[in-house]
């Protein structure tokens, strides 16, 4: 099965998303306090690390739900224009190199026109 | 006994809304031309009532607790949740529900030993707001939102959607009132939202199920694409298709594929379709002409 099968479903950050996308406040705080909010929603130290640094490869290897992995860079960058030049998708690039460098082959030849980066 | 009068799937991408005009143009005319036809057929078919499934994006219900099919029973919906209209760049709307034909699903579904969650006030995210926003922006239609897990493992298998859908189908008709329902289905086509093939499409995949509908052929259908076809084609997104097979099993014959864009700019294999649900006409073999009235062709000569 594919990737989505990674997720631990028992992993504290699961529920914390949850919680932090329905609540003014607690994305607030996201910003201002992660430390402290992952703290309360009991998570590793490990989780934390890669949650605040944003590690995109490293998250989906320890078993967030990869639907949360996108949102989790928009609590960090916002969610507006989330085109695939966003800070959000760049980030992406950035994790995945493989799979983006494919992705682009396959736009040039759907677009039928030379593209430099995925748009 | 309500009657069935229309059934379409379409799917909901977030870039819909949020990012249109980032797609090329050819894929940005073919989903509005397509997206017009849809939302006109629905206004023909007179419905009183949407009733439509969505993948829930993990929005309603966390993750030590996702039930397959949860149905909207409140009064009127209010969409999208805070934090999702920033992203889907729509503003807040107010859609009226139909309570008691979505009461009626949860009841008539238990008494048939089909388990559905519900919840009265739910929260919106792209799978009906996009979906909504082309096809009902005024909120004329009254809506029943159905949302499915197609994301959380165990995810369940187009058989067991097809499944609950025939059951769906006959719960609907034994509704005792009269209304015209109008079936929609929202999500896929290949996607893999989240994943290391975020900006991936599976064109090869997404046009044999579109060529599938065409046909017709629900079991040929079934057979080929299964889970594990799905998740080959993208993983944790093109699942969302066991909305479109739920309401496969509403219908009968072949669907209208309006059409379909591997658009990498909005991240999905995107596709529009339509199921003719007019009564077919028996056929009785070429017309007699009645005694004493001349037949067309005695007209023309």
């Amino acid at each position: 099965m594919g990737n989505v099968e990674r997720c631990d479903k028992t992993l504290p950050l699961n529920e914390m998303i949850f919680y932090v996308r329905r609540d003014r406040d607690l994305r607030e705080r996201w910003k201002t306090d992660l430390a402290g909010l992952a703290r309360e929603f009991g998570l590793s130290q490990s989780e934390y690390e890669a949650l605040r640094d944003q590690d995109i490869r490293r998250l989906n290897e320890m078993g967030v739900h990869q639907y949360y992995l996108p949102q989790i860079l928009r609590l960090f960058h916002g969610a507006a224009a989330n085109t695939n030049s966003h800070p959000a998708l760049e980030a992406y690039k950035r994790a995945f190199p493989d799979e983006t460098a494919r992705a682009l082959e396959l736009q040039t030849r759907v677009e039928g026109r030379q593209a430099r980066e995925l748009r | 006994m309500a009657e069935i009068v229309a059934a379409m799937a379409m799917t909901h991408s977030p870039g819909l809304t949020g990012w249109f005009a980032r797609a090329p143009e050819e894929h940005q005319q073919l989903a509005r031309r397509a997206m017009d036809e849809m939302r006109e057929r629905l206004h023909a078919a007179r419905p009183d009532v949407i009733l439509a499934f969505s993948n829930d994006h993990l929005l309603n219900w966390p993750i030590n607790n996702t039930p397959e099919y949860t149905v909207g029973i409140g009064e009127e919906h209010v969409g999208p949740a805070d934090w999702y209209d920033e992203w889907l760049a729509l503003d807040k709307y107010r859609i009226p529900g139909h309570p008691a034909l979505a009461r009626h699903l949860v009841n008539e579904g238990a008494r048939r030993r089909l388990a559905f969650a519900y919840l009265r006030r739910m929260e919106f995210d792209d799978g009906f707001s996009v979906p909504m926003h082309y096809l009902n922006a005024d909120g004329r239609i009254p809506l029943v939102p159905v949302g499915m897990n197609c994301t959380v493992p165990p995810i369940p298998t187009p058989e067991r959607a097809y499944h609950v859908g025939a059951m769906l189908r006959e719960i609907v008709r034994a509704y005792p009132g009269r209304e015209r329902v109008a079936v929609l289905a929202t999500g896929g086509l290949s996607h893999e939202p989240g994943g290391p093939r975020y900006f991936w499409v599976d064109e090869e995949f997404d046009r044999r199920f579109l060529d599938l509908l065409k046909g017709g052929d629900h079991q040929a259908l079934l057979r080929e694409c299964t889970l594990e076809r799905m998740e080959e084609a993208g993983s944790g997104g093109t699942a969302e298709l066991l909305a479109w097979i739920v309401v496969l099993a509403f219908t009968s014959g072949p669907a209208d594929v309006l059409a379909y864009m591997p658009a990498i700019a909005w991240r999905t294999g995107t596709g529009m379709v339509v199921w003719d649900m007019e009564p077919r006409p028996v056929d009785v073999g070429p017309p007699a002409g009645r005694p004493g009235q001349p037949t067309d062709t005695e007209v023309a000569q």
